[in-house]
C-alpha cells in the first residue's frame, strides 16, 4: 500500500511524520500549482468549491507518482466537505483511475466500527503505534505553528526579505527528504534558529492584520495566492486565525477527552450568531471579534466562491466591522490565478489600514 | 388588536406555509404573507443582500423588505434541521442573521430555532417558544393550535401526493384536468420550482404543453429515504436527499418520458447532489435529462428555447 493525502498548507509535514512513525510508506503529492488546479477542475462539477478541485488535482498527481490509497478526513456537518469523498471516488473512477482506495475518516460518532476499520486499514499490523505517532505528529504541528508565528514577526521587520524566502525554500526542500518525527522536529528547530538569526529592524511598528475565513483557503497558500507572504513583504504583521494544530486540538484532542472545542470563539460569536450552523462560521466571527479586541488594525476574510457557511459569516461581518470600527477586506477565491489584481487590492487595503491606524 | 405577523414568501414557504399559517391563526395572530415575487422584489433583494448569496436567499431578502413596513414582526425561523440526523443547508441556519444585518429598519424578527437533528419532539418545544415570543401564553390554546396545525399539514401533504403543486393549494386554485401527452420528473428545490417569477413559470409552461409534472414534494418521503439507502455515504442534507431520491425514482420508473432539473447558480447542495444525479443519469438513464440553471436574469426567450428543445427530445425518444 502506498498512501497519499491532499495538500493543505503544512498538513503534509504532520501526516508524513505520523505515517513515517507508524511505518507506512506515503507519497507527498507534488506541490500545488496552476496545472494541478487545471487537472482537478477538468473532472470536477462546475459549481463546486475550490478545495474540491485542488484536492482532486493532488490525488491525480500522486496516483501518477505511484500511490494507490488516499486518506482524508470526513465530516457529516452541513458543509459540502463531508461529501467530498464519495464524489471524488466516482470522479477518479470516471477519469480512468481504477482500483484507487479512498479511506475516509469520519468522526467516530458516525460509527466507531467504521472509524476503527479505517485506522486499521492505514496502520495494518502496527496499529499499536497509532497513538504515540499521533502525539509526535501533534508536537510537529505545534513546532510548525511556533515557526510560523516567528515568521509572521520576522517577515515585515527583516531588512533582507530575500534571505528569509531562501530559508523557507530550503526548509521545504529538506523536509521532504527527512524521515520520522524526530528528524523533522530537529529540522524545524534548526530552521527556527536560522530565522532568529536574520537581521531585523526592532524599532519598526508594523500594522497588524488578522486573516479569518474558511479553513482550507486560509491555510493553503496556493489557494489564496500567498496572501500571508505578500502582506509580510509589504511590511504587515499577519496573524492567521486557524492552524492545523488548532484544528487537531479542537476537533480531536478536546472531544476525545470529553471537552468541547472552540470555547472562546463560541463565546465571542454568541451575540452575532447564537448557534452552530456548520462549517467554521462561528469560529470566523469569534476570531474577528477576538482580533478586533486584541488590537488588530484590519481583517481579511478569505473564502472560496459559493462556500455556504462563509457566505453567512460574510453577511454578519459588516456588523462586527461597525461595532468595533475595524476595516475588513473580503477576498473570494476561485480558479483565478492572475496575481496583479489581487496584489492591487491587498496594497490598497494595507494603505487604507495604515492610514486609518495612525 | 391582534399582532400582525409577516411571512416572507421565500425559502421553505411552499413547504410549511399551511402549517405555520394555521398554527398562528389559531393562536389569534393575524398573518400577512408577502405578495408573489415580482421584478421589484427581486431588485430589492439583490440590493440588500451580499452579492454571492444564491438566488433564493436574495429573493427572501426582497420579500422581507416588502413586508417590513406593513407588519409588527416578521417570522424567519432558523431551520437548522427538519428531519432527524439531517441538516438542510448552512444558509437556512444563518438566515435570520443574514437578513437582520442586511435589510435596514426591520421590525422585530422571530427567529425561533427549529432543530430536529436529535429527535422530532423538539418541534413542540420550538412552537411553544415561538408562541411565547408572540406573547401567547395559554398552554391549552397553544396545544390546540399545534394539533390543528399538524392536521392541516397532513391534509396539505395528502393534497401534494395527489399531484397538486403547493402554489396552487396555497392559492386555492383547483387542479385542471387536461389531456396529457407526456409525463416528466421535475427535480428542484421547492423555493425555485413554485416561485413562478424565479422559475419563469416553468411548471405552467410545461402544463400548457400537456406535460404532467411530478416534483419531489409529490413523492412519498419513506420511498425517497429507501432509494437513498444505495448511496455509499449517508446524505446529510434533507434537501439534497429529496433531490437524489426523486431523481432515482424517476430514473427507475418507465412511465416517465424524461427528467428536468432546475437549479440556482451557486447552490451548494445542488453542486453535489446535481453532480451525483448527472453521473447516474449518464451511466444508466436512457431518456432525456436536462439541467436548467437560473439566476437573476429575467428574459425568458432562451429559457423557452431550451424547454422546446427538451420537448423535441421527449417526442423523438
Amino acid at each position: 500500500m502506498r498512501l497519499t493525502y491532499p495538500h493543505m498548507g503544512e498538513v503534509y509535514i504532520a501526516v508524513k511524520s505520523m505515517m513515517d512513525d507508524i511505518g507506512v510508506e506515503s507519497i507527498i503529492p507534488a506541490f500545488t500549482t496552476n496545472s494541478t488546479l487545471r487537472l482537478g477542475s477538468s473532472i470536477s462539477p462546475e459549481a463546486i468549491c475550490l478545495p474540491y478541485k485542488i484536492m482532486l488535482g493532488n490525488y491525480i498527481n500522486s496516483i501518477k507518482a505511484g500511490a494507490d490509497t488516499i486518506i482524508i478526513t470526513g465530516s457529516c456537518g452541513p458543509c459540502r466537505f463531508g461529501y467530498y469523498g464519495p464524489l471524488q471516488m466516482q470522479a477518479l473512477e470516471d477519469a480512468g483511475y481504477n482500483d484507487i482506495d479512498i479511506i475516509i475518516l469520519d468522526p467516530p460518532r458516525e460509527g466507531y466500527g467504521k472509524f476503527l476499520e479505517g485506522l486499521k486499514k492505514v496502520a495494518g499490523k502496527n496499529s499499536r503505534r497509532i497513538i504515540p505517532s499521533f502525539i509526535n505528529a501533534y508536537k510537529v504541528c505545534s513546532e510548525l505553528d511556533s515557526m510560523n508565528e516567528l515568521l509572521y514577526y520576522t517577515r515585515p521587520r527583516a531588512f533582507n526579505k530575500a534571505e528569509l524566502r531562501i530559508l523557507i525554500h530550503e526548509f521545504k526542500k529538506n523536509i521532504t527528504s527527512v524521515k520520522g518525527s524526530a528528524q523533522m522536529l530537529e529540522l524545524i528547530r534548526d530552521t527556527k534558529r536560522r530565522i532568529n538569526a536574520v537581521d531585523i529592524d526592532e524599532s519598526l511598528k508594523p500594522v497588524k492584520i488578522g486573516i479569518i475565513g474558511e479553513i482550507y483557503t486560509i491555510i493553503e497558500p496556493f489557494s489564496n495566492l500567498n496572501t500571508e507572504e505578500r502582506l509580510g513583504d509589504m511590511g504587515v504583521e499577519v496573524h492567521r486565525s486557524m492552524t492545523v494544530k488548532d484544528w487537531v486540538q479542537n476537533n480531536v484532542i478536546l472531544p476525545a477527552t470529553g471537552r468541547k472545542g472552540y470555547k472562546l470563539e463560541r463565546k465571542l460569536s454568541k451575540p452575532y450568531l447564537p448557534v452552530l450552523i456548520g462549517g467554521h462560521t462561528q469560529q470566523c466571527i469569534g476570531h474577528a471579534v477576538h482580533y478586533a479586541k486584541t488590537g488588530c488594525d484590519g481583517l481579511i476574510q478569505i473564502y472560496p466562491m459559493t462556500c455556504m457557511p462563509e457566505i453567512v459569516s460574510r453577511s454578519i461581518l459588516p456588523q462586527v466591522e461597525k461595532n468595533y470600527n475595524i476595516p475588513i477586506l473580503y477576498l473570494i477565491v476561485d480558479e483565478q490565478t492572475g496575481e496583479a489584481g489581487f496584489q492591487t487590492r491587498l496594497e490598497a487595503f494595507v494603505d487604507y489600514v495604515s492610514s486609518s491606524s495612525l | 388588536m391582534s399582532v400582525k405577523v409577516g411571512i416572507p414568501r421565500g425559502m421553505y414557504f411552499y413547504k410549511y406555509y399551511p402549517f405555520i399559517q394555521s398554527f398562528l391563526t389559531e393562536l389569534g395572530a393575524e398573518i400577512v404573507p408577502s405578495p408573489e415575487t415580482t421584478k421589484e422584489i427581486l431588485d430589492k433583494g439583490v440590493l440588500y443582500s451580499i452579492d454571492d448569496a444564491c438566488l433564493p436567499v436574495k429573493i427572501l431578502h426582497g420579500h422581507v423588505y416588502s413586508l417590513k413596513d406593513k407588519v409588527d414582526c416578521i417570522l424567519i425561523p432558523r431551520l437548522t434541521s427538519v428531519s432527524k440526523g439531517e441538516y438542510i443547508c448552512p444558509k437556512f441556519g444563518g438566515l435570520p442573521e443574514m437578513v437582520k444585518y442586511s435589510v435596514p429598519d426591520l421590525p422585530p424578527v422571530i427567529d425561533t430555532e427549529i432543530n430536529l437533528i436529535k429527535n422530532r419532539n423538539s418541534l413542540i418545544k420550538a412552537l411553544y417558544k415561538m408562541a411565547f415570543t408572540l406573547k401567547f401564553r395559554n398552554p391549552i390554546s397553544i396545544n390546540k393550535s399545534i394539533n390543528k396545525a399538524l392536521k392541516v399539514h397532513k391534509e396539505f401533504k395528502t393534497a401534494l401526493h395527489e399531484g397538486n403543486t403547493p402554489d396552487c393549494i396555497i392559492g386555492g386554485i383547483p387542479k385542471r384536468q387536461c389531456k396529457t401527452n407526456a409525463r416528466i420528473g421535475l427535480i428542484g428545490h421547492p423555493y425555485l420550482l413554485y416561485d413562478n417569477f424565479a422559475s419563469m413559470s416553468l411548471i405552467k409552461k410545461l402544463r400548457e404543453r400537456g406535460v404532467e409534472v411530478i416534483t419531489p414534494d409529490m413523492l412519498d418521503q419513506h420511498m425517497i429515504n429507501e432509494l437513498c439507502m444505495e448511496l455509499s455515504k449517508r446524505m446529510f442534507w434533507s434537501s439534497g436527499k429529496s433531490l437524489i431520491g426523486s431523481a432515482l425514482f424517476v430514473m427507475d420508473n418507465s412511465s416517465f418520458n424524461g427528467m428536468l432539473a432546475l437549479t440556482a447558480f451557486g447552490c451548494g447542495v445542488d453542486s453535489l447532489a446535481g453532480e451525483y444525479i448527472e453521473k447516474q443519469a449518464r451511466r444508466y438513464y436512457k431518456k432525456p435529462y436536462m439541467v436548467l440553471n437560473i439566476d437573476e436574469h429575467t428574459g425568458d426567450a432562451s429559457f423557452n428555447t431550451r424547454i422546446e428543445a427538451f420537448f423535441d427530445l421527449i417526442h423523438m425518444s
